[in-house]
């Protein structure tokens, strides 16, 4: 499969006052184009570390980044905010969606950030909350939708401006098992059809179940070798 | 859905501290209209009161008059002021010009003397263009050029115990030095607003003035009155070009110049509401500055995700600016309703204020509809907001993602 992302020793450490927590030691990793990735490890083992670097979030030590072979961990903050709306899409643990838009809305923010015209931002909008199973909740807030709902219409947000890799960090934690279980399938429903990457973090084995491959960290580094299930 | 409509949810988000908010901007836009509104009225006022109650428009004199080194009354007085006059009359923008005589001397009834400040003037005209005969408490204005007749400050009739009809003596210096006398009639008592001038005001004929003065066919200046709305500064140069191509060599200066008291008033009312908007300017930036600075503590997580969703961080700053905006633009849409119910309601209560130091009369309370007033409210307003929203804009466009991101 072709390479979108790759990244090479990359490395982390924060500081917790003069202490240095080294959350990732020269991690090697490669994103493929329509794979579903899995992070697993246990907490505080640089899952959510290397997801924020592996989206821009946040930036590298150490190591090199590409995306599509061009370097991307040291661009500008604009440039990166730029491939952050086009390349990349999210879905957080607490979905983070915004409280003041409806589900609709919230889904049309990305498209609004890259300047696509209002009827088309409503249209593709209204399709994807369609295929995330939200025809009938466009209009409403978030604060009125359940967790399984919420983290649906995360989903619809991340797919908005058809990136090539969505990054999900725990994004099952917040929610119970059926509704984990039904988020989980239309990752793999999403993933198959638009043969869009999924990089997932997780401990939970529901999920480990579906990857295509998985990655374990432990203190920062992979122990584990990729395999296929 | 765009930016500004985020920014508009964003503020009807917490609806009790936006109110408070813009609570206060409305109040400092009103404080700031309608103090502006007073100012432009008293300064209007003001500027009447000084044009009307004798100085005019504009006075054209021999230079040495307005250098105020005449050691006695007409010493540098115009010769051939008719001549003046005539040229001065024939500019469309010219009412009236009013030739005066000014002079000292002491006014007496037989058993006290005081002194006053004396006006000859040519009646008639006077009472067309000016307030003075207005003022009037008792007896009748001066009706004839050369009666030998007196008007009296109020004050100055007490200080002699005479009323309306009664016969005094002035005294004065000739310009050649010589103490000259003549008995004249009073009347008529005139309440001039300043205290300290209705103690020595005393108005005059050219007649009486000259023939007590010795000094015949001179004056000691020409008062010019313009058509209203009148622009005295660009009219000076105007009628002095004319007089001096009329052959005649005056010195000219326009009511502002002339009137000390005016700049002093004006000056200082621009210092005592310059001062409270100043206040008023760091009360509204400090509560400005706090809704803000919540509302981005608050959003912090919010903000790390917009961030993350490919949200420029100078978007992020433009979003917190259009919060500030919109609270100042309600902000000044409520006190310009607030500054204009207030204003209708002073305006028609028919409020009078105490007399300002060294004027006798209380003023009536009149609020103008001064539209600067309202521009500068407005500008003010929205600075302050888009001041007191900068500095958390600039924080939340700032802050780490991960950290925004993290934040509980």
């Amino acid at each position: 499969m072709e390479t979108i992302l790759e990244g090479r020793g990359l490395a982390r450490t924060y500081w917790l006052g003069a202490t240095p927590v080294r959350a990732l030691q020269g991690v090697d990793i490669t994103i493929r184009r329509g794979e579903l990735l899995v992070l697993q490890g246990p907490s505080g083992s640089g899952k959510t570390t290397l997801i924020n670097l592996l989206g821009l979030l946040d930036h590298p030590d150490g190591g090199t980044l590409d995306l599509d072979g061009a370097p991307v961990a040291t661009l500008d903050e604009n440039a990166r905010a730029d491939l952050r709306r086009d390349r990349f899409g999210f879905v957080f643990q607490s979905f983070n969606l915004v409280a003041v838009l409806t589900a609709s809305e919230n889904v049309e923010y990305p498209m609004m950030l890259k300047g696509v015209p209002r009827e088309t931002r409503k249209r593709r909008a209204a399709d994807l909350l369609a295929r995330v199973g939200l025809v009938e909740k466009t209009d409403v807030r978030p604060d009125l939708l359940s967790g399984g709902q919420r983290q649906r219409v995360a989903i619809a947000r991340a797919l908005a401006n058809e990136p090539e890799v969505i990054l999900a960090d725990e994004p099952t934690a917040n929610l119970d098992t059926r509704t984990a279980d039904d988020v989980l399938d239309l990752m793999s429903v999403i993933n198959e059809e638009r043969r869009v990457a999924f990089v997932l973090s997780s401990h939970d084995p529901r999920v480990v179940a579906r990857a295509q491959r998985v990655l374990t960290l432990c203190d920062g580094r992979i122990v584990a070798t990729p395999s296929a299930p | 859905m765009s930016l500004f409509a985020l920014a508009l949810r964003n503020v009807a988000r917490n609806r009790r501290r936006s109110v408070l908010t813009g609570g206060v901007v409305v109040f400092g836009f009103a404080a700031i209209a309608l103090s502006g509104g007073f100012m432009s009225q008293s300064f209007e006022g003001l500027r009447d009161g000084t044009i009307r109650n004798g100085t005019g428009h504009l006075q054209f004199a021999d230079p040495a008059f307005f250098a105020g080194s005449e050691d006695a009354a007409l010493e540098h007085g115009l010769p051939g002021s008719d001549r003046a006059a005539s040229i001065l009359t024939q500019d469309p923008e010219v009412l009236a010009v009013l030739p005066r005589i000014d002079f000292v001397g002491l006014a007496t009834n037989g058993n006290r003397s005081v002194p006053f400040l004396g006006t000859g003037l040519d009646p008639g005209p006077e009472a067309r263009t000016m307030d003075t005969a207005k003022l009037l408490a008792s007896g009748r204005w001066l009706q004839d050029v050369n009666e030998r007749s007196v008007v009296l400050g109020s004050g100055l009739a007490r200080a002699l115990n005479v009323k309306a009809g009664d016969a005094i003596t002035l005294l004065a210096t000739t310009p050649e030095g010589v103490l000259n006398a003549l008995d004249a009639t009073v009347t008529g008592l005139a309440d001039i607003p300043i205290k300290e001038l209705d103690e020595r005001y005393l108005a005059t004929t050219l007649g009486l003035a000259s023939e007590l003065l010795v000094a015949s066919g001179r004056v000691s200046k020409l008062v010019v009155v313009l058509h209203e709305p009148a622009d005295a500064t660009a009219a000076l140069p105007r009628l002095l070009a004319s007089l001096h191509r009329g052959g005649i060599e005056v010195a000219g200066k326009t009511w502002e110049e002339l009137a000390a008291f005016y700049r002093q008033v004006r000056m200082l009312y621009v210092g005592i509401f310059g001062f409270m908007g100043l206040v008023l300017v760091v009360v509204v930036l400090l509560a400005a500055a706090n809704t803000m600075m919540m509302a981005a503590a608050e959003r912090t997580r919010e903000i790390g995700t917009l961030r993350a969703l490919g949200t420029r961080p100078s978007a992020i700053r433009r979003l917190f600016l259009a919060e500030g905006l919109i609270l100042a633009v309600f902000g000044c849409l409520g006190g310009a309703i607030l500054s204009l119910t207030i204003r209708a309601g002073l305006n028609h209560a028919g409020l009078t204020l105490p007399p300002p130091p060294g004027v006798s009369h209380g003023m009536p309370l009149h609020v103008n509809l001064y539209v600067t007033a309202y521009a500068a409210a407005a500008f003010a307003m929205s600075a302050t907001l888009v001041v007191a929203s900068w500095f958390p804009a600039r924080r939340a466009a700032r802050m780490p993602i991960i950290d925004a991101l993290a934040h509980v």
